[in-house]
């Protein structure tokens, strides 16, 4: 049988790649929840931000301002492309967004290759300890990455429960008509999704960058996975995407150490089953058309 | 004709659904505290013309004024922000948020944190204050959708069928709270039912197929028989 | 139905296309000819059906390792291998379809994404015994000569693969005109209404599904026979975006969009890649601007000016439809 060993840094190894997997797959949901948009380019922000970690943590020696950095920049490229893209396509339906993102992904792959070349680069490790958990050795790095994305789960959960812009966001959800009607200027919220979305990828990529090496294909690698967490999870509910994560999280881990080639195809089969029992996946509602 | 007591013009208006025309040349005019009501079978364009007013659809041609200020092309929000509040007839409250929120989200935009006027009018909002919108009935719902928006003083409030579906008691609650309101705000009022309409409406506007059939402002002449040969 | 407005356009374009060959690299041809039929598909189904799929390269994989198998381990006459990949995408197209057409439009993109990824990982690594995994079925030296036309002849291939796009064309060009056509632009735009007339949305989308994707099937087919090999690579993710972006390039639901999409994009990458190096950054790029445009496309925004200036020239009379 399995190693318990093995066992316990699989399922670290899990929940620091939920982890990852749910800063990554957030700006997607809220994107969608909100706005009605597919935001492809989410995952284009996931790999500035990852460059951006790169860079400045080659010319500062510290990783984490490296993050900051990314989160700044994603966020930055969030909004920028609201008001010159999305903007224009609000109306439009989802096929119209699904493919203008892509466009912005595939294009910032392009700007990538230009600034950054095509050569994959590693990005050093800020934390090189481990932990002992139950007799294994543990990198902390990947304990702090997991924190950070419940840090990160609780602020969002909060900003939406507890302040009136984040109420009126989750009204936006159900219905912006309505928010619109009471008089609220819900392009101005609309913008603040972009920011806080392209800054929340950013951060996924930051985090990520020193456990993988950056190349410029990273975003088209991650899409299909961190698209399809969304969809398992529900589009539009945050809850559903932090589950969602972890299981797809844990599947690939564990699913490696049972039988490593199912392990990577296994969440999409997951996903296709999901998706024959309900349709709008875990914890998505009827969100129909708008 | 533009009426300096006019708080509401609307003007050869024409709007469209993509390729289909739906509003061809409708006119009205609006005096404040005044209670206006458009009547029409289904499909004959009310609610589209109450969106029109409202900012969500953008009309072909026509004009639509409000004291002077040119609403076409205004976003939504901003018209609701010079005091124009549309309660649309889908009965739908922010279902997640509690009914407090609800409110919450109305003194927003407004600044009017005065809830008194709210309570008012619908008391039984006092006591669901912490319940989830979601699980309120639909007069509770109905009641709720026109607290939040009389929030802020709305000069002008276009209702969108709000009876309808309701039982008979709230429905003759709400032509009190309908009348009420109306002596401190104009009315744009969308309704199949027409004895309510009959009674508290100052002018009545019978829309038939996206045009205005007929408009009737003698008070003697607004009965319901008389809508009828309209429609 | 007048039959020359009706066959002109065919005939003009194709004739074009002929003349293509003679001018360009026979592998340029034979690539763009395929790529062609490749692109119908997905053109069918997001301009007929209003369906986007990130997922077409996993029906190419289904009808090009069909024909793989056939001619690798059992016999060497390309026109069976190719009539195997047809099949298979026929198959493969009915089980799974009824599952994927009943969902909203971006959950079937993610779908097919997700099959596209699922095949690739199950051609690359979980049957690796039978496919070879990444090193792939070669099996160019297999391909006997084939009586009539020679399909293990690159130029022999062309004429080939030339008839059967016009015989593909022809035929999409005939459901477009069709009852059919007219009942996927209805769903396409008001489902209830389609319902109401008595049709069924679910029966229109299959069989769309079902067309459009062993049409993709026939092109990976036909992909096998022409290069000989066939390894996993055909339905990488990075694939899916090809059809998409070109469908986009040549416009969208219009007949000859796929043509005019595959040739630019096909001489754009060899170009491009070449002079500027930076493939995507030039494609993303156009892939928004035509987008923010308005998603007409070349041959999209072409074809309306194209019929003003042949109605002003008299010929053939008042403009007809999509010629």
């Amino acid at each position: 049988m399995t190693d318990p060993h093995l066992l316990v840094s699989g399922i670290i190894f899990g929940l620091s790649m939920g982890s990852i997997f749910f800063l990554m797959a957030i700006g997607l949901s809220l994107c969608f929840g909100l706005m009605r948009v597919i935001s492809l380019d989410q995952l284009l922000y996931y790999a500035v931000g990852a460059y951006i970690t790169y860079s400045i943590s080659l010319a500062t020696g510290n990783l984490w301002l490296g993050v900051l950095g990314g989160v700044a920049v994603g966020a930055l490229a969030g909004f920028a492309a609201e008001r010159l893209i999305y903007l224009r396509i609000y109306e439009r339906d989802i096929t119209f967004s699904m493919i203008t993102s892509f466009g912005v992904l595939i294009g910032g792959v392009g700007i990538i290759k230009f600034v950054w070349g095509l050569v994959p680069r590693p990005v050093p490790m800020p934390i090189a300890s481990q932990l002992d958990i139950f007799g294994t050795e543990v990198p902390v790095y990947r304990l702090v990455v997991v924190a950070i994305a419940l840090l990160v789960y609780v602020g969002i959960w909060l900003f939406l429960n507890r302040t009136i812009i984040g109420k009126a966001i989750r009204a936006g959800i159900e219905d912006v008509e309505h928010v619109e009607g009471l008089g609220i200027n819900v392009y101005r919220l609309f913008s603040l999704t972009f920011i806080i979305a392209g800054g929340l990828s950013g951060l996924a990529g930051g985090l990520h960058a020193p456990l993988i090496m950056v190349d410029p294909q990273m975003g088209l690698e991650v899409l299909a996975f961190a698209f399809m967490i969304v969809i398992i999870g529900g589009l539009g509910s945050i809850k559903g995407t932090l589950v969602s994560a972890f299981l797809v999280g844990q599947v690939v881990s564990l699913g490696s150490l049972v039988y490593a080639p199912l392990a990577q195809m296994a969440p999409f089969a997951i996903m296709l089953l999901i998706l024959l029992i309900k349709p709008t996946g875990l914890y998505g509602s009827l969100l129909l058309k708008r | 004709m533009i009426n300096g007591h006019d708080i509401l013009t609307v003007s050869g208006l024409n709007v469209a659904y993509g390729e289909s025309k739906v509003l061809f040349d409708v006119s009205l005019t609006v005096r404040p505290c005044q209670v206006v009501a458009c009547v029409g079978r289904n499909g004959a364009g009310k609610t589209t013309l109450l969106k029109s007013i409202a900012g969500f659809l953008k009309p072909t041609s026509g004009s639509i004024a409000c004291d002077d200020t040119n609403l076409v092309g205004m976003a939504a929000f901003a018209v609701a922000g010079i005091g124009i509040k549309y309660i649309p007839q889908d009965k739908k409250v922010f279902s997640d948020l509690t009914v407090r929120e609800n409110l919450e989200l109305g003194s927003y935009a407004t600044k009017d944190y005065d809830w008194s006027k709210v309570t008012t009018y619908f008391p039984k909002l006092r006591q669901l204050m912490d319940r989830k919108a979601g699980y309120l009935s639909g007069g509770e719902r109905q009641m709720l959708m026109i607290g939040r928006a009389i929030l802020g003083s709305p000069k002008l409030l276009l209702v969108d069928e709000p009876t309808e579906g309701l039982a008979p008691s709230i429905v003759s609650h709400l032509r009190e709270v309908l009348r009420e309101l109306a002596k401190k705000a104009a009315l744009v009022i969308v309704e199949q039912n027409l004895p309510l309409v009959c009674a508290i409406a100052d002018k009545i506007y019978a829309l038939n197929e996206g045009r205005i059939m007929a408009e009737i402002s003698d008070r003697a002449s607004i009965r319901p028989e008389v809508c009828e040969k309209y429609l | 139905m007048n039959v020359v407005r009706w066959w002109w356009g065919l005939v003009l374009a194709f004739g074009l296309l002929a003349l293509m060959r003679f001018f360009l690299p026979l592998p340029f041809a034979n690539e763009v000819m395929i790529f062609a039929i490749y692109v119908m598909g997905c053109n069918f189904l997001l301009g007929q059906v209003g369906f986007i799929s990130f997922g077409q390269p996993a029906y190419l994989a289904v009808g090009a390792y069909a024909a793989a198998f056939y001619l690798y381990y059992v016999g060497s006459n390309a026109y069976v291998g190719i009539l195997l990949g047809i099949v298979a995408g026929i198959v493969v197209s009915l089980v799974i379809g009824p599952l994927f057409v009943k969902l909203r439009s971006d959950y079937f993109a993610l779908v097919n994404l997700a099959l596209a990824v699922i095949i690739f990982y199950l051609m690359q690594k979980v049957l690796a015994e039978v496919t070879h995994g990444d090193n792939g079925l070669w099996f160019l030296t297999n391909l006997a000569a084939t009586p009539v036309l020679d399909l293990s002849r690159p130029d022999q291939f062309f004429i080939f693969s030339f008839l059967v796009a016009f015989a593909l064309w022809a035929l999409y060009k005939y459901l477009d005109d069709s009852i059919f056509g007219a009942c996927c632009l209805a769903a396409k735009i008001n489902e209830d209404k389609l319902t109401f007339l008595g049709y069924s949305n679910f029966n229109i989308r299959l069989a769309a599904f079902v067309i459009a994707n062993t049409t993709t099937a026939l092109a990976g087919a036909m992909y096998a026979v022409y290069l000989g090999f066939v390894s996993p690579e055909i339905t990488s993710p990075a694939r899916a975006a090809d059809p998409v972006v070109v469908t986009i390039l040549g416009g969208v639901g219009t007949l000859y969009g796929p043509i005019v999409g595959s040739v630019v994009y096909t001489g754009m990458k060899d170009l491009i890649s070449k002079a500027v190096g930076n493939w995507e950054l030039v494609i993303g790029f156009v892939l928004v601007v035509i987008m923010l445009g308005g998603e007409k496309g070349i041959w999209g925004s072409l074809q309306p000016r194209l019929q003003q200036v042949f109605a002003r020239a008299g010929i053939f009379g008042r403009t007809g439809g999509d010629s």
